[in-house]
C-alpha cells in the first residue's frame, strides 16, 4: 500500500513534468526523516505527523519543480535526467550530513502492538498503513476524477499546448502536481519508516521500485502504476517468503529486463510506430 | 466596445464577422493564428479587444476572450466529452455545469455520448468537441485552423453552417482554410496569405468568383 | 568536438609526469585515482555525452572489472587487467542488443535494473565474491604505486587522444546527428543501432579497465564498488567536467578526488557540495568546467560544420528507377494512401502536389522507410524497400529532406546539402522552398536542375506551384491518398479535378 503511494506520486510527477524525477525516492526518505526529527522532539501526536509531513514535502516538491524540472523543460532529456539525479544526491547527502547515516526509526502511526480480530492478530502499524495508503489513493482518485483541479491536471498531462490554449495556467499546474507527488512521497516515507527504518541511502531503492511499477503498468497510466506497485508488493512478499529478500529483488530486476527485452513498449504500452 | 476585436499585421477582424483566412500549405495561416494566441512572437503589436497583448502569456490572452480550434482537433484524449468541456471552463462550478449542458444540447453529436472517452470519438465528433470546447468560455474571438480537414461532407456542412449563427450573436470568427470554396461560403469576407504576407483581400463573393484563386491556393 | 589543443595536452601530460617526479606516495596515489575515475568517465562520455543515452550501468561495469581483476590476479598477475576489460565488455555486449532498442526512459530503467542485479550478486554470492566482506590479498599480483600510476595514465592519455581524434571529424558529426535528430541520421544511412552498441561496449570496457585499476590501488574489493554511489559519482563528475569536452572526464575526476581532500573535516559534505555543483552546472554552464575554462582562455565555441553542396556534382551510380506500385498505408481505420503508383527515373524531377491532408508527406515517409506500407511495393530497380529500416534504404541510394528543421542552427540548405552529400541516386525533398525568399527560390531551382542534369532522380513536394512548374518534368497530384492526375505541369494545373481538389466542394456550404 505504501509502495502504491510512492508509485502514485511518481506517475503524477511524470505526467506533469514529462520526465522521470529521479529524486522521487529520496523524497520518500526525506518524509521519513522529517517524521523522525519531529517525532523525536516530542510533543506531537503521531497522527498529526501526517499533515505536517505532507505539507513539508509538498513544499519540497514545489522547490524541486522550480529548481530542477521546469527551468530545463526546453532542453534535451539528459538535462532533466542529470538535474533530478543531482537533486537526489543533494537530498541524500544533505540528510547524511545533518542526520548521520545510521538508520533511524520513524514513529509508528498507531502505536505498536496489534488488534485482536476474530482470532487473528492484526498489527496496528500495518493496519494503519493500509488505511492511510488506501485513503490516499482514494483521495487522489477523487481529486483526479471528480474535481475541476484534477480534470485540469489531466488535461495538462494530455496536451500541454492545448491546455494553455483553453486558459489553463500550465506552469502552476505542473508545480501543483509535483507538490502533490512530494506530499505522497513524504507520507509514504512516514508509513514505511517505522518498519523499514529511515536511512539516507534508501532513496535509490524506492525510486527504482516506483519506476518499475510505472513501466510495467503502462507508462503514464495512473491505474497502471497502482497495479504495478501492488503487483510488485505481492511478488516480493511471495518470493521473499520462499527464497528470501535478495532473491525477491533479483527476480524482480531480471523480470523487468526480460519484459523490456520482449516488449520494448512496456507491458501495456502502445506498439512503437516509427522504426527509426 | 467599438473598434476591431483583433488587429494584427494589417489584418483587422470586427465583432460579428466571419473572416476567411486563405492560403495554401505553408502560406502562414497557422503561424498567424499562433502569433495571435501568443505561441509565437510577432514583429509588431497584437491588438486584442483594443489592448496590446504582445506581452501577455497565452493563458492570459485566452482568458480575455479567445477560443481556439486547432488543426488536428487536439482534444484531451483520455478525458471524456464532458470532462473535456469542463476542464476548459474558467467559470465557477454552477455556471460551468450549466454551460456544459448548453454545449451538449447545442451539439447533438456530443450530447448523445457525453461520457465517452475522447479518443474513441470519430473525426467529426472530435471536431465538434474541439469547437464546443473552444466555445465554453463564451469567446469574443474564435480562431479555427482547417476544421474541415478529413471530415465527411455532411459534417463539414454542419460545422460551417454554425459559423454565421455564432457570429450573429456578436462573436468574431477567423477561419483559416486551404479549401477556399468552403470557407468563403461561410464567411462575409476573405484575406489571402502567401508566404506570410497578405496578398489579397475582398468580400467573400468577389473572392469566390475569382478563377485565378485556385492557382494561388495550390501555390501558397 | 574541437581538437585537444596544446594547453590541454600539456596539462594532460604534465599531471602524471610531475606527480611521478615530485609528489610523495600519498600525492601519487591521488593522481592515480584521478586517472582511474577519468578512465571510467571517458567511457561514460561515449554513451552519455556523445549519444545522449541515459545510461546508469557504468558504475556496475566498473565494479565487474574490479571483481574480475581481484579474482584473476593471483593466477594471472597483470594479465588480470585485460580479463577484467573483457569481463565488463562482454555483459555490455550481450545485454546491449535488446536494451539499446528501448526508448530513453525504458533504457534508463533497464540499465538501472542491470546495475542492481550486479550489486545484488556482489553482496550475496558469497562463494564467488566474498559477500559483504569482499575479496582482498591480491594486490601484490597487480601493479602498484608508481608503476600503477604510469600504467593508468598511459591508458588515459592514449584514450583521450584517440577519443579526440576520432570525434573531431565524421564520427563527431554522426554522433551529434544521432543525438539531436535521429530521423535525419537514419536518412543519411547512419545505423544508430550499431553505433549505440559500439559506444556501449567500448564505454563498458573502459569502465572495466578503470575498475581493475581501482582494485589494484585499494587492494580490496567490496560490494560498494558496484553500488549506485559510484554511478552517481561518475555521472556527476562527467557533467561537471563537461560531457562532450575532450578533457571533461579528467577535469571532473580531478575535482572528485581533490574536493574530499579539501573538505576532509566535513566528511559527507563534499558529496553534497558536488551534487549542488552538478545542478548549478546543468542549469547555467551545461558545457561543463572544461568548456568554461576554454571560454576564459578566450576560445570561441567550436564552429558547427555547415554542409554545402559542392560546385562540381559528381555523377552517381546506382539504381535507375524508383517504382511505386499500388502503395497503401492505413492509420487506424483511415486510409492515408489508397493505391499510389508512379515511376521516377534518373535524370528527372517529379513534383508531388496536393491539398493539406492529401498524403504527400505520408508517401515520402513510406518510401523512405519511416513508416511501413500496408500494401503495394516500392522498388529501386530490383531491390524492394518495403521491409527495410530507414538507414538501409538510405544506403541503397535514397536521400531525403524534412519539412521542419530538426537540428538547431541548421538552415534549409544544410538539410539538402547533407542529403546530396550521401551521393544518393534518388532524392525525396519535402518542401525545400518553405519560408524561402524569392532569390533563394531561384537558387534552389537552379540547384535542382543541376542535380537532375548530374543524373539524380528527384521527387519534390512543395506548395509553390510556380517553382514546381519551372523545374519539374512531371507532376503528380494527390487527393485524399489517391493519384488524381499525372502529367506535364501545365496539363496537371489545368486539370479540373485538380482545381476542384484545392478549392473544396463549393456546394457543401450555404
Amino acid at each position: 500500500m505504501a509502495y502504491a503511494a510512492v508509485a502514485l506520486g511518481f506517475v503524477l510527477a511524470l505526467n506533469a513534468a514529462g520526465a522521470v524525477n529521479f529524486a522521487h525516492g529520496d523524497l520518500v526518505v526525506l518524509g521519513g526523516a522529517v517524521a523522525v526529527v519531529v517525532g523525536q522532539s516530542g510533543g506531537l501526536a503521531a497522527p498529526l505527523l501526517l499533515p505536517l509531513v505532507a505539507l513539508a514535502l509538498g513544499a519540497v516538491g514545489i522547490v524541486a519543480a522550480r529548481v530542477a524540472i521546469q527551468p530545463l523543460a526546453g532542453r534535451p532529456p539528459e538535462a532533466t535526467f542529470v538535474a533530478t539525479i543531482a537533486l537526489a544526491a543533494i537530498i541524500e547527502h544533505g540528510l547524511a550530513v545533518t542526520q548521520g547515516a545510521a538508520p533511524r526509526t520513524a514513529p509508528a502511526l498507531a502505536g505498536s502492538g496489534s488488534f485482536d480480530i476474530a482470532g487473528f492478530a492484526l498489527g496496528r502499524q500495518p493496519l494503519a498503513i493500509v488505511v492511510v495508503g488506501g485513503t490516499l489513493v482514494a483521495g487522489v482518485w477523487f481529486l483526479l476524477e471528480r474535481t475541476q483541479t484534477g480534470r485540469r491536471m489531466r488535461a495538462v498531462s494530455s496536451d500541454r499546448h492545448m491546455a494553455r490554449a483553453v486558459g489553463i495556467p500550465v506552469s502552476r499546474y505542473v508545480a501543483l502536481s509535483l507538490a502533490l507527488a512530494g506530499a505522497l512521497a513524504g507520507i509514504a516515507g512516514l508509513l514505511l519508516g517505522h518498519q523499514f527504518l529511515v536511512a539516507p541511502t534508501q532513496g535509490a531503492g524506492y525510486m527504482l521500485k516506483a519506476y518499475i511499477a510505472v513501466a510495467l503498468g503502462g507508462w503514464g497510466s495512473v491505474p497502471g502504476a497502482l497495479l504495478g506497485a501492488l503487483g510488485i508488493g505481492f511478488f516480493e512478499t511471495f518470493v521473499s517468503a520462499g527464497f528470501g529478500d535478495a532473491w525477491a529483488s533479483a527476480a524482480l530486476y531480471v523480470g523487468v529486463l526480460v519484459v523490456l527485452a520482449f516488449r520494448p513498449q512496456g507491458l501495456f504500452g502502445e506498439p512503437v510506430g516509427r522504426r527509426a | 466596445m467599438s473598434g476591431p476585436v483583433l488587429e494584427i499585421g494589417g489584418l483587422a477582424v470586427n465583432a460579428g464577422e466571419v473572416v476567411a483566412l486563405l492560403g495554401g500549405n505553408g502560406a502562414g495561416k497557422t503561424s498567424l493564428l499562433e502569433a495571435i494566441l501568443g505561441f509565437r512572437p510577432m514583429p509588431g503589436p497584437v491588438m486584442l479587444f483594443g489592448q496590446d497583448v504582445s506581452a501577455m502569456t497565452v493563458e492570459h490572452r485566452v482568458a480575455l476572450g479567445v477560443g481556439y480550434v486547432p488543426e488536428g482537433r487536439r482534444v484531451f484524449a483520455g478525458l471524456t466529452v464532458r470532462e473535456n468541456l469542463e476542464a476548459s471552463s474558467m467559470a465557477s462550478a454552477a455556471e460551468r455545469r450549466r454551460r456544459v449542458e448548453q454545449m451538449l444540447a447545442l451539439f447533438p453529436m456530443l450530447g448523445e455520448r457525453p461520457e465517452a472517452r475522447a479518443w474513441l470519438l470519430s473525426g467529426g465528433q472530435q471536431q465538434m468537441l474541439a469547437l464546443a470546447r473552444a466555445l465554453m468560455n463564451r469567446p469574443r474571438l474564435l480562431l479555427m485552423d482547417e476544421p474541415t480537414l478529413g471530415l465527411a461532407p455532411l459534417v463539414v456542412a454542419d460545422l460551417l453552417h454554425r459559423l454565421p449563427q455564432m457570429a450573429a450573436g456578436g462573436m468574431a470568427v477567423l477561419l483559416a482554410e486551404q479549401r477556399a470554396g468552403l470557407a468563403l461560403g461561410a464567411a462575409s469576407r476573405g484575406v489571402v496569405l502567401s508566404r506570410g504576407r497578405i496578398v489579397r483581400t475582398g468580400s467573400a463573393a468577389e473572392l469566390a468568383a475569382d478563377q485565378a484563386l485556385a492557382d494561388l491556393m495550390a501555390g501558397g | 568536438m574541437r581538437p585537444l589543443g596544446a594547453f590541454w595536452l600539456a596539462a594532460l601530460l604534465a599531471l602524471p609526469i610531475l606527480a611521478l617526479a615530485l609528489l610523495p606516495p600519498f600525492g601519487q596515489r591521488m593522481v592515480t585515482l584521478v586517472g582511474i575515475y577519468a578512465l571510467m568517465g571517458l567511457g561514460y562520455q561515449l554513451v552519455f555525452g556523445q549519444l545522449g543515452a541515459l545510461n546508469l550501468a557504468q558504475g556496475a561495469l566498473f565494479g565487474v572489472g574490479a571483481y574480475a581483476a581481484a579474482l584473476m590476479a593471483p593466477m594471472l598477475g597483470v594479465l588480470a587487467v585485460p580479463v577484467a576489460i573483457l569481463a565488463a565488455a562482454l555483459p555490455a555486449a550481450i545485454v546491449a542488443g535488446p536494451i539499446l532498442r528501448l526508448q530513453s526512459h525504458y533504457f534508463a530503467l533497464a540499465t538501472l535494473a542491470l546495475a542492481s542485479i550486479v550489486n545484488l550478486v556482489a553482496v550475496h554470492a558469497e562463494g564467488l565474491t566474498g559477500g559483504a566482506n569482499g575479496i582482498s590479498g591480491f594486490a601484490s599480483s597487480l601493479p602498484r604505486r608508481a608503476v600503477l600510476l604510469a600504467v593508468v595514465w598511459t591508458c588515459l592519455v592514449a584514450g583521450v587522444l584517440i577519443y579526440t581524434q576520432l570525434f573531431r571529424g565524421r564520427l563527431g558529426h554522426e554522433a551529434r546527428l544521432l543525438r539531436e535528430a535521429p530521423l535525419v541520421a537514419a536518412t543519411l544511412g547512419i545505423d544508430g543501432g550499431r553505433w549505440r552498441l559500439a559506444a556501449f561496449v567500448v564505454g563498458g570496457a573502459l569502465a572495466g579497465l578503470a575498475g581493475a585499476f581501482s582494485a589494484a590501488i585499494s587492494g580490496v574489493v567490496s560490494p560498494d564498488v558496484t553500488g549506485f554511489s559510484v554511478m552517481v559519482l561518475c555521472l556527476t563528475s562527467v557533467v561537471i567536467g563537461g560531457s562532450r569536452h575532450p578533457m571533461g572526464a579528467v577535469v571532473g575526476a580531478l575535482l572528485a578526488v581533490c574536493l574530499p581532500e579539501m573538505l576532509r573535516d566535513f566528511q559527507d559534505a563534499w558529496l553534497l557540495v558536488y551534487a549542488v555543483a552538478t545542478l548549478v552546472i546543468v542549469r547555467w554552464a551545461p558545457g561543463g568546467l572544461a568548456e568554461l575554462i576554454d571560454r576564459l582562455r578566450g576560445l570561441k565555441s567550436p564552429v558547427r560544420h555547415k554542409p554545402t553542396v559542392p560546385e562540381r556534382l559528381l555523377p552517381v551510380t546506382g539504381a535507375q528507377r524508383l517504382v511505386l506500385d499500388n502503395v497503401v498505408k492505413r492509420f487506424g481505420g483511415v486510409e492515408a494512401l489508397c493505391g499510389v503508383s508512379f515511376v521516377v527515373g534518373r535524370g528527372e524531377i517529379v513534383g508531388l502536389i496536393g491539398a493539406n491532408g492529401s498524403g504527400k508527406t505520408t508517401l515520402l515517409n513510406v518510401i523512405g522507410g519511416l513508416d511501413r506500407a500496408d500494401g503495394g511495393t516500392i522498388t529501386l530497380d530490383d531491390a524492394s524497400l518495403e521491409h527495410l529500416p530507414p538507414h538501409a534504404i538510405a544506403r541503397k541510394g535514397l536521400g531525403r529532406t524534412f519539412q521542419t528543421l530538426m537540428l538547431e542552427g541548421d538552415a534549409r540548405s544544410s538539410d539538402l546539402a547533407r542529403a546530396v552529400s550521401t551521393g544518393a541516386a534518388f532524392l525525396l525533398l519535402d518542401e525545400p522552398a518553405a519560408g524561402a525568399a524569392d532569390r533563394e527560390r531561384a537558387q534552389l531551382a537552379s540547384l535542382l536542375r543541376r542535380l537532375r542534369d548530374a543524373g539524380r532522380g528527384i521527387v519534390i513536394v512543395d506548395h509553390d506551384i510556380d517553382l514546381l512548374t519551372g523545374v519539374c518534368d512531371r507532376m503528380v497530384c494527390l487527393d485524399r491518398g489517391r493519384v488524381i492526375a499525372i502529367g506535364r505541369p501545365a496539363e496537371v494545373r489545368a486539370d479540373p479535378n485538380v482545381r476542384a481538389s484545392f478549392l473544396g466542394v463549393v456546394e457543401a456550404a450555404a
